[in-house]
């Protein structure tokens, strides 16, 4: 039944050939010696060099991954939680709290970013972590909740309650039945989550602090001179870091899987 | 299944708490808060600074003017020790009372700055600010391309660059422009004028073949257009990359921008504000923020050593610059500009 | 059984959406109705003049510009993305980590970036001419950027990923007994997709449909950067009043709107389709 014919397998290929195109035009010109995007002038490594000299640059990817990682967390538990509570009981305020929760999605970032910092001195937050990781949170939910969500539908609500009449707690219902079911949507909302933080400028910049500054913001307020070809090293190099931790967690879970079987 | 997450779960907490490890080691003792664009300054100078004077300098970003003004307000003056922005947002700045006067008992260089970019309408006595940088958006264009010769704004409508330009996307700078091809000054507050302004701005729409604020400069090397009008820095890269190509100073008049550093009234750490607004001013540091800047000199005392075509030309004696105007024609402006752009596309 | 609990499980959301999310929304309608001063200021003096200029035939035609925009990205991402995320969900399990690992490897990467990479494949002395131009197939270079086939190529390539996976998570979890069912009472291919395989994965589509139009109603800097900024979008518009414009209230009153325009065609988007009532279905 399950199987994948020669043309949908063909169709597959070709958009991911379209999805890597420009990435590899990245990576190419990250090894281009003109610092104008425009033409090939020759081989050079020397926005890498420049790349790794850049210490504020360094500690601004280590701030965004740290961001990401904490948005994305608190995003995937909020988020997960609150679509297993709204799928399973019915409140009258469900349809307005969902609306609610999209709607960091829906208005522009320079808006939002605006807001947000009005209402945080409104607040008499301090800038700097806290801020930063509430509003990302709160652009970051709505792909957890989304995905959730759509993979609730349909998902038999008989299968948990069997396990309870066994006789499993709710928490171990949770952890034993309902999450390996949703598991695969909790991980595609976390990356998507991670990704849009990585990614965000305009929202990081307005509830920043002076000592806290992310990656996207170091690159792209580059208005004055124009953002130099250090970032397609970087992009170069991330990718390269995600291919490789992905091989890794693959090795091992084949490792695991063969222990397994002895 | 718990399991299996569990280890590189474990794994990337313990990554994280690495990283927050580094991130979190800070010297506590004599900080610099500077707050503008990224890349306005080669690394050289900052460790220069850091180096004579031991105080740490932590380079904080904006996007835009409006950004680091809400930024400012929101702060009260505080958290920030140097800011460099846009001459007509340090006018509201200064407005707000958000800007302290300078001790210039404190900056010795202060001497230094060329009067040409001094006394202009945001600082009119030189009480608040430290010129850093001005720019000239000019046209610059491929003769082989455009087939004649460039030397007005008003050439820029010539039917011959149809789909040909490339035009920077500050609305007040077009509008601007247009309206020295008119005669009229960049500033009119006149609502009459600024409509004629708009219907003439639609006859410029045909030739616009893109319009943008970054990289504007590319358009004129791969291909896409013949002619660019661009901002001072884009000028200088794309003649050092293709030296072949024309500059125009425009018949009409020139427009004017300055970048500034002034000092927030409640920054942190002022008397090391003041050291680092000197130290910017010493003529070998000028020549190396220019030179990497790419944007006209502003410290007289360095105009010997920089690099010459860094230095405005002596027939550039005046040039007007954009101010904040009222309302009403600010409006007026805004609507030219998306009108211009809805035009662009058809 | 145990509704208490599960209410607990909501609590999260329901918290950080009242405090963080409803509150700076009301800050926002609040600012929509102020009046703006000189410069970048605006004053707490109720007005509905923010709403009343919008009626100006320019800026409806940014609200017409971003409608049509959006709505043609959307339809394009159903027509790509479902049929990806349908094939992906029906490969072997090493085939969906592959394939789920290379439609994301991409986003680490940063977005800016990703669409410098198009301009240099589409320019006139670019990758994608000079192919032509070598194989014959064009004599002059084709001027496909700053056009709105680039903008649209871009918009696509954006949230193409966000339909996708949004299509393979409701696709792969798809009880395939019940399409062989439908097959085995003598349904045909398409009728068996169409009346079981499609109605099931339509929750994951309304969750695409909503991840990739919502965004694409703000989205402005692709049509900036590929299209040379000559499409007028109200995400532009509210960028320029909040920059140099300097009309805070004027860009509050824009963004509601667009959000309110965008509500209302989710809310069509799920009643024409069902949706809502399938959701139900727990």
């Amino acid at each position: 039944m399950k199987k994948v014919g020669a043309l949908p397998k063909l169709y597959l290929a070709l958009v991911l050939l379209v999805t890597y195109l420009p990435i590899a035009v990245v990576i190419v010109f990250s090894f281009n010696d003109a610092k104008l995007p425009v033409s090939w002038t020759g081989f050079s490594w020397r926005w890498y060099e420049a790349l790794l000299r850049d210490a504020a640059l360094m500690e601004a990817l280590r701030n965004s991954l740290l961001l990401g990682a904490a948005s994305s967390a608190f995003a995937a538990v909020i988020g997960t939680l609150g679509a297993i509570g709204m799928a399973r009981a019915h409140y009258k305020t469900k349809g307005m709290m969902e609306y609610l929760s999209t709607l960091p999605i829906m208005l522009p970032e320079i808006i939002l970013g605006m807001v947000f910092m009005a209402f945080f001195a409104l607040l008499r937050l301090p800038f700097g972590w806290t801020t930063l990781i509430i509003a990302h949170t709160s652009f970051c939910i709505p792909y957890v909740f989304l995905m959730v969500k759509a993979r609730l539908v349909g998902i038999d609500k008989s299968i948990e309650e069997a396990a309870r009449d066994l006789g499993a707690s709710p928490a171990r219902t949770f952890f034993d039945v309902t999450l390996p079911l949703i598991l695969p949507a909790v991980l595609s909302g976390c990356i998507l989550s991670f990704a849009m933080s990585f990614d965000d400028v305009v929202i990081s910049i307005f509830v920043s602090s002076p000592t806290v500054s992310t990656l996207p913001i170091k690159v792209y307020t580059q208005m004055r001179t124009g953002v130099t070809p250090e970032i397609n090293a970087l992009c170069t190099l991330i990718l390269i870091a995600v291919v490789l931790i992905l091989l890794v967690s693959a090795a091992l879970r084949r490792k695991s899987a063969s222990d397994g079987k002895q | 299944m718990i399991k299996k997450l569990f280890a590189p779960l474990c794994a990337a907490l313990l990554l994280l708490g690495m990283l927050a490890g580094c991130a979190g080691k800070q010297e506590t003792s004599g900080e610099l808060v500077l707050y503008t664009w990224e890349g306005m300054f080669p690394q050289e100078v900052l460790d220069g600074f850091t180096e004579r004077t031991g105080t740490k300098i932590v380079y904080s970003n904006f996007d835009y003017d409006e950004t680091m003004l809400e930024k400012l307000t929101a702060a009260n003056g505080g958290d920030y020790d140097v800011v460099i922005a846009d001459d007509y947002i340090i006018e509201q700045a200064v407005r707000s009372g958000l800007v302290a006067a300078l001790d210039k008992s404190a900056i010795p260089n202060f001497g230094n700055i060329n009067p040409l970019y001094q006394g202009q309408f945001y600082d009119p006595d030189d009480a608040y600010t430290v010129p850093y940088g001005a720019g000239i958006p000019l046209i610059v264009y491929d003769p082989a391309a455009t087939g004649f010769e460039i030397t007005r704004y008003e050439d820029l409508w010539n039917p011959a660059l149809r789909d040909a330009v490339a035009i920077t996307a500050n609305y007040r700078v077009i509008n601007g422009i247009t309206l020295l091809s008119m005669g009229e000054s960049m500033n009119t507050e006149d609502l009459d004028v600024i409509a004629q302004a708009g219907e003439k701005l639609l006859d410029l729409a045909p030739n616009i073949r893109l319009s943008q604020d970054d990289n504007t400069q590319d358009a004129l090397l791969n291909g896409e257009a013949s002619a660019a009008f661009l901002y001072t820095s884009q000028v200088t890269q794309v003649l050092a990359a293709d030296p072949s190509l024309e500059v125009v100073y425009p018949a009409e008049g020139l427009g004017f921008g300055i970048m500034a550093a002034f000092v927030p009234v409640n920054a942190p750490n002022a008397s090391a504000a003041h050291a680092f607004l000197n130290y910017l001013l010493e003529p070998e540091v000028s020549k190396a923020c220019f030179e990497w800047l790419g944007y006209y000199n502003t410290n007289g005392a360095a105009d010997d050593i920089v690099d010459p075509q860094l230095v405005v030309p002596a027939s550039v004696t005046s040039g007007e610059i954009i101010q904040n105007v009222s309302e009403a024609a600010n409006d007026a402006y805004n609507r030219n500009w998306t009108a211009f752009k809805a035009a662009c596309g058809q | 059984m145990k509704r208490g609990r599960i209410w607990l499980c909501a609590a999260p959301l329901y918290a950080f959406t009242l405090v963080f999310v409803l509150g700076p929304a009301l800050y926002l309608v609040a600012l929509s109705f102020a009046q703006n001063t000189a410069g970048t200021g605006f004053c707490w003096a109720f007005t509905l003049e923010n709403f009343a200029r919008m009626r100006d035939p320019i800026y409806l035609k940014c609200f017409r510009e971003s409608f049509r925009l959006a709505l043609s990205t959307t339809v394009l991402n159903v027509l790509l993305g479902y049929p990806f995320g349908y094939f992906m969900g029906r490969l072997g399990a090493r085939g969906k980590r592959l394939l789920t690992f290379l439609i994301m490897a991409p986003f680490w990467t940063s977005s800016l970036i990703r669409l410098y990479g198009w301009i240099i494949l589409l320019q006139v002395k670019g990758v994608f001419n000079r192919v032509l131009l070598w194989l014959g197939v064009v004599d002059e270079p084709l001027k496909i950027l700053y056009s709105y086939p680039a903008v649209l190529i871009g918009m696509v390539y954006a949230l193409l990923p966000f339909m996708i996976l949004a299509v393979y998570t409701s696709v792969e979890k798809l009880d395939w007994t019940l399409v062989e069912a439908a097959r085995d009472l003598g349904a045909s291919r398409v009728k068996a997709f169409c009346t079981v395989t499609l109605r099931l994965t339509l929750p994951g589509l309304m969750s695409g449909v909503v991840l990739t139009f919502v965004p694409s109603m703000g989205l402005f800097f692709i049509a900036d950067i590929l299209g040379g900024n000559k499409i007028v979008l109200v995400g532009s518009l509210i960028q320029d009043q909040m920059t140099r414009g300097g009309n805070q209230p004027f860009a509050a009153a824009l963004a509601l709107v667009l959000a309110a325009m965008t509500t209302l065609m989710l809310w069509l988007y799920r009643r024409l389709t069902g949706t809502s009532e399938l959701e139900g279905v727990v």
